[in-house]
């Protein structure tokens, strides 16, 4: 809804994330027992944003996924932002943590923090 | 006290354990490796339990993972038997649970079973790890919050696990120390009991 006074107005939550991809693994020393390694899906940030959004849909269903408002802020090589409301928060980072395929490639997730301005989640977590 | 950051796997897993901001992964297996892992008894006959437990080596950490009431029942009753292993097709009931806490029998949570579960199945796991929790707190059974990955996609860092896990009730804390206590039995040797530690030996 638009025109809402900023007192009112959800605050925000960004996720820093990395993911950890095939192409991580295969780089450690050994890997066995890895099943369907090799995807060949890109991962781009709505990709990631719809996987997240299905394991959040699929684990609190329509009504109490709806107020979490998610999107992938950016994505590049591995590292991402996540936005999503302060109060669906703690849910979002379960359905984050659930998340094993995206577009078809085998992912870890891994979060690196939790900020409440993306500035500041970008120069903490993002900026080695 | 220095801390012990662990995680139980069914898998011989890489060395990235730092990555995932754990100390060390012990591999659970039904031929443990030399040095500190685990023997992981898989079964669904009392029989086959108790001539498995024989063969168990000293110095590692043994696990049953059953889905027959009765082998989790007779296991917890067991000396030799640390954890109470977590998998999609375990069943507790209210008498092994509050046995398990009279004999300080450990019970895993392992996240893997989420992961390789949907829809209608993985409900009913959501609703029976509840009823576990509840009893869990109920009785103050030592527990411990793990990945249980049978694969390396199935890792999760630590830090996540124990999110998880405190969402649905438990305490990451208490984990941890429960955790720690289990790995200095084998690991520690000043290490008597709870709250019984040798200091100084000369």
């Amino acid at each position: 809804m638009k025109g809402i006074p900023p007192a009112i107005r959800k605050r925000k939550r960004y996720i820093a994330f990395r993911l950890i991809m095939d192409s991580d693994i295969e780089q450690w020393e050994e890997s066995p027992n890895i099943p369907g390694i090799g995807g060949t899906g890109d991962i781009n940030a709505r990709g990631i944003a719809l996987a997240v959004w299905q394991s959040l849909v699929s684990l609190f269903g329509d009504y109490y996924s709806g107020g979490a408002e998610i999107w992938v802020e950016e994505y590049n090589s591995g590292y991402g932002i996540l936005r999503c409301s302060n109060d669906g928060l703690d849910k979002v980072k379960v359905a984050l943590t659930l998340t094993n395929r995206i577009n078809g490639c085998n992912v870890i997730p891994v979060i690196l923090g939790i900020s409440g301005n993306i500035r500041k989640c970008r120069s903490k977590y993002m900026e080695v | 006290m220095k801390s012990m950051r662990a995680d139980f796997v069914r898998f011989s897993a890489p060395d990235v354990a730092d990555l995932f901001d754990y100390e060390q992964f012990v591999s659970f297996s039904e031929k443990p490796k030399n040095g500190f892992s685990g023997f992981i008894i898989s079964t669904d006959s009392v029989r086959e339990l108790l001539s498995s437990l024989r063969r168990a080596k000293k110095g590692c950490l043994v696990g049953v993972l059953s889905n027959d009431f009765k082998v989790n029942k007779e296991a917890v009753m067991r000396k030799r038997v640390d954890l109470l292993l977590d998998s999609s097709y375990r069943r507790l009931d209210y008498a092994t649970l509050k046995l398990a806490s009279e004999k300080d029998v450990t019970v895993e949570f392992a996240l893997s079973k989420f992961l390789n579960s949907s829809g209608f199945r993985r409900a009913k796991i959501f609703e029976e790890t509840k009823d576990t929790i509840s009893l869990v707190k109920k009785f103050d059974l030592p527990f411990v919050l793990t990945s249980g990955a049978t694969n390396v996609f199935e890792l999760r860092p630590r830090r996540q696990v124990y999110d998880f896990f405190s969402f649905m009730g438990l305490d990451g804390k208490k984990a941890e120390v429960y955790m720690q206590r289990l790995i200095r039995r084998y690991t520690d040797q000043n290490f008597i009991a709870d709250g019984i530690e040798i200091l100084k030996s000369e």
